[in-house]
């Protein structure tokens, strides 16, 4: 039986990891939303967003944090594009498997370049602050992950205000849910839809940053982060938001606790299992979600 | 024909649908009868795509029952139903857009064992039997045409080709007027009629009144995902809840 | 059939009578088609068996080998696919279990190399059930999820159950034919990789032209048509996948007898089952030698990227770009490319398109009381051989 203080650290640990999977769950939850699209590329340009993080650090002395006021709108603008420009160009019929070959080719692409340009070596961004923790009840909790936390609750709360509060996230909920009705009553779908692309890779800046902060990164981490993030969106119910994040804490959580019996590697094993046992049995879905049973 | 009339063919009892909070079909208890052509009506979003898809299990209903020949085949594989006898075309026509007309029919063969599985696509009896369903249909010119390359009326005769390769007892057709000309749309009543005569029962949806009105025995009304009227043709003209229905009073 | 479902109309007299207008310029054409793909095949197997005498040195027969390797597996993707147009993502999972089985199988069990390699097929295709039971439930987006999520699940399971796979460190796969030497070695396993590529090919063409096959092509364009006119599309779907992992299990555990070294990193890479998408989209899915000559193209590109560039990851940037290049530009393929691109240097009618227009055109011809005059050639094309050869899919 692991100690109070443990099982503490590990529900924090699970709670802090959740909200960073929940904020990348959510933009892959836009994409699919918006254009049944599955975003391979997505966790690749997490990385992408880690790397610059960490280079405008190591090579230019900036904080990380500040590498975001250019990878957001930069991400933005990547997304925009990538909609309109890339997949716009297919074929509608076809269009969520090529969908997910071209954004898989992309990320291919990116851990490539990656690769290249900075190498296979591991990198890890060494802060002031870095190595600062609090105790809370006997758990030590590191500062690095409450500020990661703090990024992604922050932009995950911006999203939801978007999406709830604006002239853009009505046109943008609306394209989602009824694309042709939204059409008729004015709404730029197109447009939309490219600017919701664009947001929804501005999370992955916002992520990546965040992952920068206190991990080691390497050009094909990205693959160890779609895989779960892959299986929350289908846990959650593909194309539902709130059932995103609500499968991101849940299954944050368990991962972070099941690392006390059974270490990191098989902990992950989790997020398939969860896959697996949702598609054979619940294929909508555990948290809500009408997409799932047609895609 | 009369006395088989007698015999309830499909049969829906207390059927209830709801997407999120939009109660699709409400309780919808219907017959239609063998070996007549039968016809659906009702305004738009009335229920009777929903009830053509709960029918022939594309989706599942919230509630209720669905029989055909006395046979519960509520929430089966939409494959096992058209087994069954029951076979359907699509609101919007839905052919394969790649393959050539020939092999639109040909998809509805029913393989059975592994030896049928393997069996060659184009074996001359299965051959014979499509094409005669496509000359039937007066596009047997077509057969080598991919359907994508065929007129929108074309394809809806391939798709009711395709349909009744399946050899159907009972057919759905779903909006078999939308988007045809005048002469087709004869082509098609004509046909109805006559598929009738050689022993087929037929349930219609159908938004053209002059069609429903010359081809049907028995017409079922629906509004707001239940049946408000029912009889025959002259009945219904004169139906003041049918109007109602249809102009909102 | 009850005599019910035979239309009014019948067949046998009225056929001839309608067909001319098809029948007449695409028959010589099949003709002339089927010669051309006889000829070509014939030169591809000669060439085939021919490279291992033709081969400089060693490595370059090696190389051969491994464009094989790529050639069985990228033709059992296509089983899947090329026919359903479910694309897996995940099929180097497939592989690497066959691997990993048959060297298990060798070396924990002491069976013979072939017989394990055999039971591990079968143990695979037998893991494909309940794997395809999860994610055929679902259209396309989730079917990509789990066949990547398999790869990394398995991934995760070999590297960290070492006392069973030898994790990292590798596991060592006794070779079948210790006497050999290497040159002969290589040699041997060519000409076992063409032989399973052989034996891949004709279940492939035997799928194609049955009703099976008509009815997985019906699943690729419209999978709710599919089931509305009979087909139970989810045992259909789950029939070919099992197949399909089964060829890529021989595949795979092939391999391992041949490289006689495992190590998860490799056998279970999200890349290789990219390289296997990459081949089979890149010849075009829809034909025969589709994916094989995808694998051609591509292991003898992979091959010179790894001689030129080494351990840069210069392979992976090309791989990307050449994957984003085929879905944006070319997703049928480059073989039905070079097709219409051969035909429009021909005389006749080349495109469907075209051929539609020109039907049309005989059609009013017929109507007009034409029909008569082509008959004769009109008998020809309405024998059942002829006809069986417009199964060849020929985009």
């Amino acid at each position: 039986m692991p100690s109070g203080a443990l099982l503490l650290q590990s529900i924090i640990l699970g709670l802090l990891l959740g909200g960073l999977y929940a904020l990348l769950a959510a933009g892959l939850t836009l994409y699919f939303g918006i254009m049944r699209v599955v975003m391979i590329a997505h966790s690749a340009f997490l990385i992408l967003a880690a790397y610059l993080a960490w280079w405008s650090h190591s090579r230019l002395g900036v904080d990380p944090l500040l590498s975001m006021i250019v990878t957001v709108p930069l991400f933005f603008a990547c997304g925009v594009l990538l909609q309109r420009v890339l997949l716009a160009r297919l074929r509608a019929v076809t269009l969520t498997m090529m969908s997910v070959l071209l954004t898989f080719a992309i990320a291919v692409l990116i851990e490539g370049l990656l690769g290249y340009v900075f190498t296979g070596t591991q990198r890890r961004i060494q802060l002031g602050y870095g190595s600062a923790s609090f105790g809370i009840f006997g758990a030590r909790v590191a500062v690095v992950k409450l500020i990661a936390f703090g990024l992604a609750a922050v932009a995950l709360l911006t999203l939801y205000l978007l999406m709830k509060k604006t002239t853009f996230g009505w046109a943008l909920r609306a394209t989602i849910q009824h694309r042709d009705a939204a059409r008729l009553v004015g709404i730029e779908t197109e447009r939309v839809a490219g600017y919701g692309f664009g947001l929804g890779l501005a999370t992955a800046a916002v992520g990546g940053t965040a992952l920068a902060l206190d991990t080691t990164i390497y050009p094909s981490l990205h693959w160890h982060w779609i895989g779960p993030l892959m299986a929350i969106i289908v846990v959650g119910g593909l194309g539902s938001v709130p059932g995103s994040a609500m499968a991101a804490m849940v299954l944050g959580m368990l991962q972070s606790l099941l690392q006390i019996p059974l270490g990191t590697t098989w902990a992950q094993t989790i997020f398939y299992l969860a896959l697996f046992a949702t598609l054979a049995f619940r294929p909508q879905g555990f948290f809500g979600g009408r997409l799932a049973q047609r895609f | 024909m009369s006395e088989r009339s007698e015999v309830p063919s499909l049969a829906t009892d207390g059927l209830t649908k709801a997407f999120g909070g939009v109660v699709a079909l409400d309780g919808a208890t219907v017959e239609f009868r063998h070996g007549q052509v039968n016809a659906l009506i009702g305004p738009n979003g009335s229920g009777k795509t929903t009830f053509f898809n709960c029918v022939t299990g594309m989706i599942r209903p919230d509630g209720g029952q669905v029989t055909y020949q006395g046979r519960d085949i509520t929430g089966a594989a939409p494959h096992r139903i058209v087994r069954a006898g029951l076979g359907r075309t699509f609101q919007l026509c839905r052919v394969f857009p790649r393959m050539t007309a020939l092999d639109n029919v040909l998809a509805a063969v029913r393989p059975v064992g592994l030896t049928g599985l393997l069996r060659g696509a184009h074996v001359r009896a299965d051959l014979d039997r499509a094409r005669g369903w496509l000359t039937r249909l007066g596009i047997e010119h077509l057969a080598d045409v991919e359907a994508r390359n065929m007129s929108w009326g074309q394809q809806k005769l391939l798709e009711l080709a395709g349909v009744l390769m399946s050899d159907p007892e009972t057919v759905l057709l779903d909006e078999p007027a939308g988007g045809v000309n005048p002469a087709l749309l004869d082509r098609i009543g004509t046909l109805v009629r006559e598929l009738n005569a050689e022993g087929r029962t037929f349930v219609i949806v159908e938004h053209n009144m002059d069609l429903v009105m010359s081809v049907s025995d028995h017409i079922v009304v629906f509004d707001r995902g239940r049946p408000i009227a029912e009889g025959p043709p002259s009945l219904i003209r004169s139906d003041e809840r049918v109007l109602g229905a249809y102009l909102g009073v | 059939m009850p005599s019910a479902s035979e239309p009014t109309t019948a067949p046998a007299t009225t056929s001839p009578a309608t067909a001319p207008p098809t029948g007449a310029g695409t028959t010589r054409r099949r003709t002339a088609d089927r010669v051309v793909q006889v000829v070509a095949v014939v030169l591809l197997a000669a060439a085939v068996l021919a490279f291992p005498s033709l081969a400089p040195n060693p490595y370059i027969l090696s190389a051969g080998v491994v464009v094989l390797n790529y050639a069985v597996l990228s033709t059992s993707w296509s089983f899947v696919g090329g026919f359903t147009g479910y694309i897996s993502l995940g099929h180097g999972a497939l592989a690497g279990l066959g691997g990993y089985g048959t060297a298990l199988l060798v070396t924990k069990a002491g069976l013979p190399s072939f017989v394990a390699l055999a039971v591990a097929a079968l143990l695979v295709a037998a893991l494909a059930v309940p794997i395809g039971f999860a994610a055929l439930r679902v259209r396309g987006a989730s079917f990509v999820i789990v066949s990547i999520a398999l790869v990394l699940i398995l991934l995760l399971v070999f590297q960290s159950w070492a006392s069973l796979t030898g994790g990292s460190r590798g596991l060592v796969v006794p070779r079948p034919f210790p006497d050999l030497l290497r040159p002969e070695h290589h040699r041997v396993f060519y000409y076992l990789f063409a032989g399973l590529l052989a034996l891949a090919l004709l279940a492939w063409w035997m799928i194609d032209r049955s009703r099976f096959g008509l009815g997985l092509k019906a699943i690729r364009e419209d999978e709710d048509k599919a089931e509305a006119l009979g087909t139970p599309t989810f045992a259909y779907k789950l029939v070919v996948f099992v197949v399909s992992a089964a060829f890529t299990a021989l595949g795979g555990g092939l391999y391992a007898l041949w490289f006689g070294d495992l190590d998860p990193v490799f056998q279970f890479s999200i890349l290789t089952g990219s390289y296997l998408v990459l081949m089979a989209l890149l010849g075009g899915v829809r034909n025969l030698f589709g994916p094989l000559v995808g694998a051609l193209v591509v292991g003898i590109g992979l091959e010179y990227f790894k001689v030129e560039f080494g351990d840069t990851q210069l392979h992976l940037v090309a791989t990307g770009l050449l994957l984003a290049l085929v879905v944006l530009f070319m997703p049928d393929g480059v073989l039905p490319a070079i097709g219409s691109l051969l035909g429009r240097m021909r005389p006749a009618q080349n495109s469907i398109r075209e051929v539609t227009a020109a039907e049309l055109r005989d059609q009013r011809v017929a109507a007009a009381g034409a029909p008569a005059a082509r008959e004769p050639v009109d008998a020809v094309a309405s024998t059942a051989g002829e006809r069986a050869q417009s199964t060849e899919e020929r985009a």
